[in-house]
């Protein structure tokens, strides 16, 4: 996380707040100088105002090595070695610019400062700069935090969002009103030709209806359920296509227990037979694997596809949906690889492999 | 009547056939399941009508059109989408039937078909289906170019240059080329602008395959390609053209 501004630069509030903070010290300061030198609050002011204004503006550079010194990432070695250089370096120059200032001070206006001020004022300055330094690191740490917080909370809920948009879209595109018409026309076609396969087909559509609809509000199935839909799916198009459409399943038997977000599967068979299959004269193959690779889950996806296939076409929506999807989800733990060959088109999903006994996948943003 | 049907699933073929079979006066002539057998047939056969699928594989309903071109019979299009009703309007085509496809719907195109082709209405010119193949709005994304009896299909990212000869076109791919009666004029205005650039009168260059220019003459420039070997003249105009594309 790197800004061009500095925060309390950024915005007025902060500023005066900011202000105010050293403003203060600089009273403190202004009393003790008072105190000790016999002399009015008023001219203990005069000398420790500029100094504290001085340090705020030290102090504001603070901000830059918060930046490349993150407490939880930097060797603490490394963490206090560079701060108790930096500390020493800021508190030199203004011990140095405070007794500069005194005897500036005490030339100009004798009243101001007495000589056992402003010639004994050095322990003073060192512990009071070192103080107002302290709290300043402190305090742009906190500022860092903070800054972190909102800004992953924000994201949280904007990846929140943006998995239940998806969802949905997903949702309202697996209802795809054209697999429905033809659907329909297949079963029409086999009321006069086959009675029977006429109503299976029903039961195979009803199926796959009621399946995606109960998705609906779920956020994690069991992948046997995933596998299911898919296959209820395929199963209809095989009506639609004959034997154009052949299909090879190969799913091994741990992983059917495992939890995957709705639609992760079924979404990438629809396209390898949309844009794969039913683009090929004699058709081909659809091949889903899944399997356990250590602590991940393997979805592959293949089909055959037409070499001379214009480059719009290949991948449909579903595709980046369930990319999105699994992005939103999964962040960096997951990854959906593409390899549009010439002739092949394939799709590999990993996903951290979670038992479908726990009801909710909880979204990287939340975990980290 | 004489009726061919297009369609790549058998079960949609089949239920048509047996709509058909029971009507006077139906003949069905043939069944393609998909555009290079549609194309084949129509003109084996020489149907009245032909009930066309839009997406099929390789050729859709309307790629099957233009290469028919003025050979084309009367067309009913049938298919499970909506949104090719208005290209197909512009290919004047007869009727636009929905999946499933209801009797009723059916029977009365192909009434209106028998009065088209009674009253002996004119077909589409060639041209103007040439010109709905593609997407409206769309570039162009394959050209389609028969030899004979066969069908390529040449996706335009494959074009290295098209050059016009005499009254046809040749398509360059890879060094081979494919002949096409077309005009420039036709082709540049299809193809995608920002990739396709007439470079000279006769040649009109994918800018992909560009790989340097060369002075030649005064005001004549040669387009060195990819391949070091193909040089094409470059016009005045067309050296404008390129710099304006490529700054």
């Amino acid at each position: 996380m790197s800004e061009a501004l500095h925060p309390i630069l950024a915005r007025r509030d902060r500023l005066l707040l900011y202000l105010a903070v050293w403003l203060g010290f600089g009273s403190l300061l202004a009393a003790v100088v008072a105190f000790r030198g016999d002399t009015s609050f008023l001219w203990g002011a005069v000398y420790a105002m500029p100094l504290a204004i001085l340090l705020g503006v030290q102090s504001l550079s603070c901000w830059y090595l918060v930046q490349v010194l993150p407490v939880n990432e930097t060797p603490l070695m490394r963490l206090t070695s560079t701060w108790i250089g930096a500390g020493l370096f800021l508190l030199a120059i203004w011990v140095a610019a405070a007794l500069g200032w005194a005897r500036l001070l005490r030339a100009t206006v004798p009243q101001a400062l007495d000589d056992q001020v402003a010639y004994g004022l050095a322990p003073l300055l060192l512990f009071s700069g070192a103080a107002g330094l302290l709290v300043a690191v402190l305090g742009h740490y906190m500022l860092v935090a903070f800054e972190r917080f909102t800004q992953a909370e924000r994201r949280s809920l904007e990846m929140r969002v943006l998995a239940r948009e998806s969802e949905l879209r997903s949702l309202r595109g697996q209802l795809d009103p054209h697999f429905l018409f033809n659907s329909l026309n297949s079963v029409a076609a086999l009321i006069g030709a086959d009675a029977q396969a006429a109503r299976r087909m029903c039961f195979l559509m009803a199926g796959f209806f009621r399946k995606s609809l109960a998705l609906g509000g779920k956020q994690s199935i069991p992948m046997a359920e995933e596998v299911s839909l898919a296959e209820t799916f395929l199963a209809i198009e095989e009506v639609r296509f004959g034997e154009r459409l052949r299909k090879r399943f190969d799913i091994e038997e741990d992983v059917l227990t495992l939890a995957v977000p709705p639609l992760v599967l079924q979404p990438l068979v629809e396209n390898a037979v949309h844009h794969g299959i039913a683009h090929l004269l004699e058709g081909g193959e659809v091949q889903v694997t899944a399997r356990r690779r250590d602590s991940l889950l393997e979805l592959i996806v293949e089909n055959p596809c037409d070499p001379d296939r214009p480059p719009s076409r290949g991948a449909g929506v579903g595709l980046a949906n369930v990319r999105s999807r699994i992005d939103a989800l999964f962040g960096h733990r997951a990854s959906v690889d593409v390899t549009a060959g010439t002739n092949t088109f394939r799709v590999a999903i990993l996903l951290p492999a979670q038992p479908a006994t726990s009801t909710t996948l909880t979204p990287a943003v939340l975990t980290e | 009547m004489r009726v061919l049907i297009v369609d790549d699933e058998a079960l949609a073929r089949a239920y048509l056939v047996e709509q058909l079979s029971g009507m006077e006066g139906i003949e069905i002539v043939g069944q393609a399941a998909n555009g290079f057998e549609a194309v084949k047939l129509a003109e084996e056969l020489t149907p009245d009508l032909m009930l066309l699928d839009v997406q099929m594989p390789k050729l859709s309903g309307f790629e099957v059109l233009e290469l028919l071109g003025d050979r084309a019979p009367a067309v009913v299009f049938v298919t499970a989408h909506d949104e090719f009703a208005l290209r197909a309007f512009e290919v004047h085509a007869v009727d636009y039937l929905m999946k499933p496809v209801e009797p009723a719907r059916l029977t009365g195109a192909l009434e209106r078909a028998a009065l088209r082709i009674k009253s002996n209405e004119p077909r589409p010119a060639a041209r103007d289906i040439v010109m709905t193949a593609r997407q409206p709005g769309r570039p162009l994304e394959r050209v389609l170019i028969r030899e004979g009896g066969r069908v390529h299909v040449l996706p335009v990212d494959k074009i290295d240059f098209v050059e016009a000869q005499d009254d046809y076109l040749s398509f360059v791919s890879g060094g081979k080329r494919q002949r096409k009666q077309q005009t420039m004029a036709e082709i540049e205005a299809q193809l995608d602008a920002s990739r396709f650039v007439r470079i000279h009168r006769s040649f009109l260059l994918n800018i992909e395959r560009l790989a340097r220019i060369e002075p030649y003459a005064k005001d004549s420039w040669l387009a060195v390609l990819a391949d070091g070997t193909t040089r094409l003249p470059v016009s005045r105009t067309g050296y404008s053209r390129l710099k304006e594309l490529i700054g």
